[in-house]
Order: structure tokens, then sequence, then C-alpha cells
């Protein structure tokens, strides 16, 4: 009888510390917003960022804060690589954030499948104000007519090259406005001052970007006049265009002005800080325009510069890219998640501290506000983005199974690396095997 | 205070201290299995209601070039690891019986690895060992061999991890070292006093005797090798890369599910994978009559 006693009166003590320390969790945040008498709401947010950029979207949590004290935003933040596999188990599991971070390869998976709530109705209330928003950038955040997400910023892909050491090197540096003959000359004629200087061993011209199915090899097929998708969801390119592009690079690889493929292969899965690029092994590489203040910071002692990517004679290809805020259908708050989102996108406190994190503001007002604050990195920017936004033009949404069809041109670009299949054979297998993904 | 003890309630008392222990086996494991069964009998895409298919999942996977890789990778990690470390293990094992002092320490220091198990940061750690740039070829750079890449090339990529299951041997050795323990001194006395050598004490009397320990170690890890995930996981960035050369079959059905969206693919993958490990558990025992020698 006794030691029952004590079982379940130990029983019961385990049990009461659970409520002890979840009272002093509840009492913790209670504090942390001061003696808010009001009911509170808390709403969670995540987006993809790294250490530095999530400071950035902190100080825009904090700014919401203080100007809504009865809402409360629990931040949760992933890497960019874990943030899709993340995401797509919290959305099946019905308990995703109540903001979270959206982007155009990515989005068509949720919206067809019908996980996005539509913004319309808090359009329409005024929760969400679009009048600062040009059409063309309200427009890519519709999905079969639905208005699924809502441009945080608007960026534009471009190459990043090491002034720093294209000029040490005596290479003259890469236009604006290049062509990919350009591109190859360029990037032979760094490689070959690096053999001049002994350092041809581990000192490559560019990147290897074959396996980088958007945005690059986008552009490629674009210049050609046709897309990565068409509308109904098909492939848009064929093998003449895979071969052409397989081709081109694997030219450069076996002149060495590319890394060797267990290099590249190393280089694909390595974190930006410790990228080939920034450690100042390679002159070109493939960004978003939005990322060069980040590769800035890592790289306090190199100049960087910005160019288009190359044209094929003056087609450049462009296309608008960016990243978007949505809020999931499973969300219980969504008239708070909206406020969220308006005060991320309008309010000029978040303006000023979020910049141009993700390119451009979408709103024209926030846009003039945030130009007089920027850094001289940020004005290359933005001048970058300008001038690239008048080539460009919209891009279709990819389909359901993008992200394996990306995967998959990953694997076809290794495999030729890697000297396992000749470029027809790969070309062939992706064509196949792409049309079944695709097809299911 | 005290009453007249119920039947019931005595076992109402047992039923309460086992709860916490049938509702984690009934809601964390024998529902979702249940469930998976049947997910594997359909395309389900995680938001949207499963379709039955009947046995397309199965089918599909002997035409999915991925499956087939994948297939190749973890059987040949399994049937290489799991020697080599159990190798390890025994060879480790015989050394510290030999009276060792401070054996307590180098247990403990070779049974470190195996704690870290399928950790993040050994992963990482080996990443960086066997990288480009790594601490394994500066070490061959001193005796001026001319390293790789070991980790992101497609034939060396897959040893690398078995290097590291080989490393992790600690948890057999441990089992080897208390069955070697059990065998009795008298029999090497007697068989050194007959004339039997290093050798012949160890073919005739150590290994029989161990058999039983050598067997349960096969099985575990056996099974633990078949679904191996974390250290490709990491290592290879979550992609099973270069070339699918790390693409481990649970790496793979991980993918399948979360990244590719096709959870009713990835619970027939589940099912294969248990039914093949059963087999194979159900091969060994079958075999172990024949050279498992039990002292009884």
């Amino acid at each position: 009888m006794l030691k029952k006693k004590a079982a379940v009166a130990s029983v019961s003590a385990l049990a009461m510390l659970g409520l002890v320390a979840g009272a002093q969790v509840a009492s913790a945040t209670a504090m942390r917003h001061g003696a808010a008498k009001k009911a509170t709401v808390t709403i969670r947010f995540t987006w993809w960022g790294d250490p530095v950029r999530n400071k950035v979207y902190n100080g825009v949590i904090q700014a919401f804060e203080k100007k809504y004290p009865n809402i409360i935003v629990n931040a949760e933040p992933t890497s960019w690589s874990d943030y899709w596999t993340k995401l797509s188990v919290q959305m099946a599991g019905g308990n995703a954030p109540d903001v979270i971070g959206m982007h155009q390869f990515y989005v068509t998976d949720y919206a067809k499948r019908g996980q996005l709530l539509d913004l319309t109705p808090y359009v329409k209330d005024g929760t969400i104000n679009l009048h600062d928003f040009p059409k063309a950038v309200q427009d890519s955040g519709k999905v079969n007519g639905k208005l699924v997400m809502i441009a945080q910023g608007v960026t534009m892909s471009g190459q990043v090259y090491n002034k720093t050491l294209f000029q040490q090197m005596g290479v003259p540096l890469p236009k604006l406005n290049w062509t990919w003959d350009d591109f190859i000359k360029e990037a032979t004629a760094l490689k070959q001052a690096f053999t001049a200087h002994g350092m041809g061993n581990d000192h490559w011209g560019a990147d290897d970007e074959s396996g980088a199915m958007q945005p690059v090899f986008n552009y490629f097929v674009r210049q050609r006049g046709k897309n990565l998708f068409t509308k109904d969801g098909k492939l848009g390119f064929t093998f003449s265009d895979l071969k052409a592009w397989f081709t081109m690079w694997d030219n450069l690889r076996k002149k060495g002005v590319i890394p060797d493929a267990a290099t590249a292969a190393q280089n694909s899965t390595a974190s930006r800080e410790q990228s080939l690029f920034v450690q100042g092994k390679v002159g070109i590489t493939a960004i978003p325009a939005n990322q060069i203040y980040l590769y800035q910071t890592d790289m306090p002692n190199q100049t960087l510069g910005l160019v288009g990517e190359p044209m094929l004679g003056n087609k450049s290809g462009a296309f608008v890219e960016g990243a978007y805020l949505a809020v999931p259908k499973s969300s219980k708050h969504p008239k708070e998640a909206a406020t969220f989102i308006n005060f991320f996108i309008n309010d000029p406190n978040a303006g000023k501290i979020f910049k141009i994190e993700q390119g451009m503001p979408g709103s024209v007002k926030i846009d003039k506000i945030v130009k007089p604050l920027l850094t001289p990195t940020q004005q290359q920017e933005v001048a970058f983005i300008d001038n690239r936004l008048k080539l460009a033009g919209v891009a279709p949404n990819p389909p359901k199974g993008y992200s394996e069809v990306a995967t998959l041109f990953t694997q076809t670009a290794q495999a030729i690396a890697f000297g396992q299949k000749s470029i027809d054979q790969a070309c062939n297998d992706f064509l196949k095997q792409a049309e079944q993904i695709l097809g299911k | 205070m005290h009453t007249r003890p119920g039947a019931w309630k005595k076992h109402a008392i047992g039923y309460m201290f086992l709860a916490p222990w049938l509702l984690g086996l009934l809601g964390l494991t024998a529902v979702p299995m249940l469930s998976s069964l049947y997910l594997s009998f359909t395309d389900y895409e995680m938001f949207n209601r499963p379709q039955w298919v009947g046995w397309q999942n199965y089918t599909r996977m002997f035409s999915d070039p991925q499956f087939l890789d994948s297939v190749r990778v973890t059987v040949t990690y399994v049937t290489v690891s799991v020697p080599l470390q159990l190798l390890t293990a025994l060879a480790v094992a015989l050394l510290l019986n030999r009276g060792v002092r401070g054996l307590g320490v180098y247990r403990a220091v070779f049974y470190v690895p195996s704690l870290f198990g399928g950790s993040v940061a050994i992963g990482l750690l080996w990443q960086r060992l066997f990288g480009g740039d790594g601490v394994f070829n500066h070490i061959l750079a001193l005796f001026g061999i001319q390293g790789m890449n070991w980790v992101s090339s497609p034939q060396t990529a897959l040893y690398t991890l078995v290097v590291l299951a080989a490393w992790q041997f600690g948890a057999p050795m441990v089992i080897f070292l208390a069955g070697l323990k059990q065998i009795p001194v008298e029999l090497y006395e007697a068989a050194t006093i007959d004339g039997a050598g290093v050798m012949a004490r160890f073919f005739r009397i150590t290994l029989p005797l161990l058999t039983p320990i050598l067997f349960f170690n096969l099985v575990m890890q056996i099974i633990h090798a078949f679904q191996v995930f974390t250290p490709a996981y990491v290592v290879s960035n979550g992609t099973g890369g270069p070339l699918d050369a790390t693409l481990f079959y649970s790496l793979y059905l991980y993918q399948a599910g979360f990244v590719n969206f096709r959870m009713g693919y990835a619970s027939a993958m589940a099912w294969l994978l248990l039914a093949v490990v059963a087999v194979i558990s159900g091969l060994l025992f079958a075999t172990s009559r024949k050279w498992v020698y039990y002292n009884e």
C-alpha cells in the first residue's frame, strides 16, 4: 500500500512539475509583451534565411509587435535547403505557420493542391493594401486567377564577379550586357591568368552552372524562344536545347575553365560562406541580385561586380523573380496574418528595416523611402534590378513535380561531368524521365 | 484505506502504469504503421484524399532508376560495412580482453563513437575529413600521395560512409567483450596443456563459444545498416549524391515522401524494406541452427 501511495505521489508530482513549467512559460511570454490586458493572438511566421538575413526579419517583427501589441509573432526561420521539406510536412499535418515565405518555383506545388488561402477578400476589405503595387507585381502572386501570395521584393538573376580578382589577374571586367561568347572568353582568360600565376591548380574562371535548371538554363532556353515548361505543364524545351547547353559546359570543363566534377559536386552542396566563389577560387558565379550584399558581407576585402545573365546575341531571356508571403488555408488567424503581411509590405518603418532584402520593394511608395538609405552595394543591386526589369518578361509558373525535375536536371549535369554518360544519352534519359514525372 | 482488493482495481492500476507505453505503442507505432500499409496502395500526395491504385506503387519501383540505385547502394553498404564493423569490433574486444590495465577507460573510449551514432555533427565532421581540402588528404600528402575529393566522387563517396560505420564499432565491441568474459578460463588452460596454440585456441574455443554473441550482433547490425539515413543525408546535403552514390534506401524513401510528395510510393517502399529485412532475419535464424553453438 505504502509503495503504491509513493508511486502515485511521485507521478502526480511529475504532473505538477509539468504544469508549473507550462505556467512559467506562459507568464514569461506575457511578461515579454508587457502587461497586455487585451486578448492577444499569436501567429507564427516562417521564412528561409541565414543569421544575417534573420536579423533583418526579426527587426521587422519587433516593429510590428510594437505597433500591434495584441498580436505576437513567433519567428520560425529555416535555411533554404531544409525550408521546403519542412514546410511540406507542416502543410500536410495542417500545422504550418500562419504566414509563410513563398517562392515562384514552389508556389504551384501548394496552390494547385489548394493549400493556400485566396487573399482577395483581405485586399477588398482593406486589410491588405495594394494601391502602391504595380499591376504586374500584383499579378505575379496569382495562380489560376487566385491571389495566393504577395510580393516582398522583386529581383533579377545575374552573374556576380570578383572584381578584385579580375584586376589582380589583369583580365578585363565583364560587361553588363554580355553574351555567352563573352562569358566563355572572360572565364577562359581568367583561368589562363591563374595558370600563368601558378594558381591554376585550384582556381577556375567560373563556377560550373550546368546543373542549374533555374535560373540560368531557363534564361538559356528563353533566349531560344522557349520556356522550361509550357502553360499546360509539359517540358517546353527539346533535345537540341539540352545538348547545346551541356556541350557548352562540357567544353569549359575539359579546358579546366570551370571546376572538375568532384570539386563542383562538393561546391554545389556547400554553404555560401564555404563556396568556391567566397573563397576567391572562382571568378564568376550566378546569384539573384538581392543576394549580392550577403556575398559582399562574406567577402569584406574584395570588391564585387554584378552583370546580367549572358545573352544570345541581343536576346536576354530575362524574367522577373521574387520572394512572396502567403497564408496557408489551415491558418486559424488569417485576419491577423493578413494584417502582418500588410505591415510588412506597406509600413514605412518595416520598409526602412527590410529595405531590399528580397529585392526591390513591391510598393512604389516604400521604394522611394528606402532608396536614400542604401549602402553602395545595395545601390548597385537596385541599379541592376532597375536596369534588368526593362528587359524582363514573366515566366510561366512551373507545374507540379517541378522540384523533382530540377533534381533530375542536376543529376543529368553530374552524370555528364563525371563522364558516366555521354551527352546524347544523358539528354535522352532526362527527357524520358522528366516526361514520366510530369505525366504522373 | 484497507478496502477489499477488487480484481479490477488491481488490473486498473497495472494498466495505469502501462498506459504511457501502451498509448505510445498504439498512437506512435501501430496506427501509423497500419495507415502506411493502407497508403502504400494509394496515390497520396499528402494534401489530397488518398486514391486507391492497387499494386501500382509496388510495380512502379522496378522501372524507377533512382529506386534501383538506392537498392544497389544499400545492399553494397550492408554487405561491406557489417562484416567490416563486426571484424573490427571482435579484434578490439580480443585485444581488450587480454587483461589490459585501465580496461574501463579503453572500453569507454572505444565506445564513444557509437554514442554519437547517427548524429549530424559526425556527418559534418566526415564531410570535412574526406573533402577535397580535408584532413585525410593532408595526411596522405605527408606520404607524398595525391589525394582526391572522397565525399564528392561517385566511386568513393559510399566507402567514406562504410568507414564511418566501421569506426562506430563500440556497441558490438562491448557485447563481444561481455561474451569473451563468459568463456571459462579452464577451457583455455586445458587446451594449452594439450598443446593448442593461439590460433587453435581461438578457432576451437573462443569463436565457437562466441557464436551466440556473433549471431546477435550480426542480426542487429544488419537491421541497423538497412535503415541508415543520417550520415548520407548530412554528407550529401539530403541529395544522396553525387550521382546517387549515397542514395540509401531510407534516404530515397524520405525524398519520395517529403520532397516529391509521393507518400503512397514512399509507404510502399517502407513496407518492401520491412519485408526484405524480415526475410533476411528469417534466413539468418534458419541457418543459425547450423553454426550457432549454445552451451546448454
